[in-house]
């Protein structure tokens, strides 16, 4: 249990390291080649670990509706974004208001997907996330501090 | 564009990045679902490889007209792919113990909050150092708190 948990946080904080990255090449390139970098290094470790466990290619994987096909150009457009973002606002801005975007939006695709009511606890986490994103966007981003040493 | 106007559209691209995110993660689990989580991965950063490579004419002027010489770029932020693909195989392997998806989900955001409150902090990986404001603090509470809801009210 404990090293699930280990596992889970860790996985997060690598989200951010692979934010800060892109971010940090973006800065010095463009943002879509940052981008095209993260998706063609991800791809080719991907590759190298099918090779290598095998069972990459089931029966049928191809055979589902053309839509679930195109995470990776979503993907793509998300990354890029966010490397942009990053040298704006910081990583910490960046965040939070990237969960905000994401738990709206996943409260949206869920009830247009399944047509399911918004629980009572789940419009009251609306409220409060709303009320997050004007309290950042009432207040300048943090300035980049130049380092004094 | 002026500071403030710079900061406007940041915001807004991030909360329209986040939304993008959900939808991403929803077709890419579909795809799981038909053929493995491994899969899943592999066929959207090679699909997402080639959508990039379609739209080169966007980027390409960028990347000559930039003035950091190329020996300037450290070799580590090509890197950022490698930790996206290791995040896909430890989230996977995390969702299948006892956590769950709402247990993996939860300490996935806490790990992703805690490292940029540190990157911000100390300007790690060659992003900027920024000093945490109040306001900034206030809406981390509440954007944490609200998704903690949201979150618990769907399970």
């Amino acid at each position: 249990m404990i090293e699930a948990v280990v596992l889970a946080f860790v996985a997060g904080g690598l989200v951010g390291v692979s934010r800060q990255l892109n971010g940090r090449l973006a800065v010095s390139t463009s943002a879509l080649f940052a981008s095209f970098c993260n998706h063609l290094v991800g791809f080719a470790l991907l590759t190298a670990i099918g090779l290598a466990i095998g069972g990459l290619l089931r029966d049928g994987a191809f055979s589902g509706p053309w839509h679930i096909y195109f995470g990776g150009p979503v993907g793509v457009v998300f990354v890029a974004l966010s490397s942009w973002i990053i040298g704006q606002i910081g990583a910490t801005r960046s965040t939070m208001l990237i969960i905000a975007g994401q738990v709206l939006g996943g409260v949206a695709l869920d009830w247009v997907l399944t047509g399911k009511p918004v629980s009572l606890a789940a419009l009251g986490g609306i409220v409060l996330i709303v009320a997050g994103v004007i309290v950042a966007q009432r207040q300048r981003a943090g300035t980049p501090v130049k380092d004094e040493s | 564009m002026s500071p403030r106007r710079i900061d406007l559209a940041a915001n807004l691209a991030a909360l329209a990045a986040g939304a993008l995110l959900s939808l991403m993660v929803h077709l890419n689990g579909e795809l799981a679902r038909q053929g493995g989580a491994l899969f899943s991965s592999w066929m959207a950063h090679g699909t997402g490889t080639v959508a990039a490579l379609l739209v080169v004419p966007l980027w390409w002027k960028a990347i000559q007209r930039s003035d950091a010489p190329r020996s300037a770029i450290p070799l580590w932020a090509y890197l950022g792919g490698f930790a996206g693909a290791v995040t896909v195989i430890m989230t996977s392997t995390a969702v299948n113990s006892s956590l769950a998806l709402s247990g993996t989900v939860a300490l996935g955001l806490a790990g992703q909050i805690v490292f940029s409150l540190a990157a911000d902090r100390w300007g790690l990986f060659g992003i900027a150092k920024r000093r945490l404001r109040l306001g900034d603090a206030m809406a981390l509470a509440l954007i944490v708190a609200g998704s903690a809801l949201v979150i618990w009210g769907s399970l």
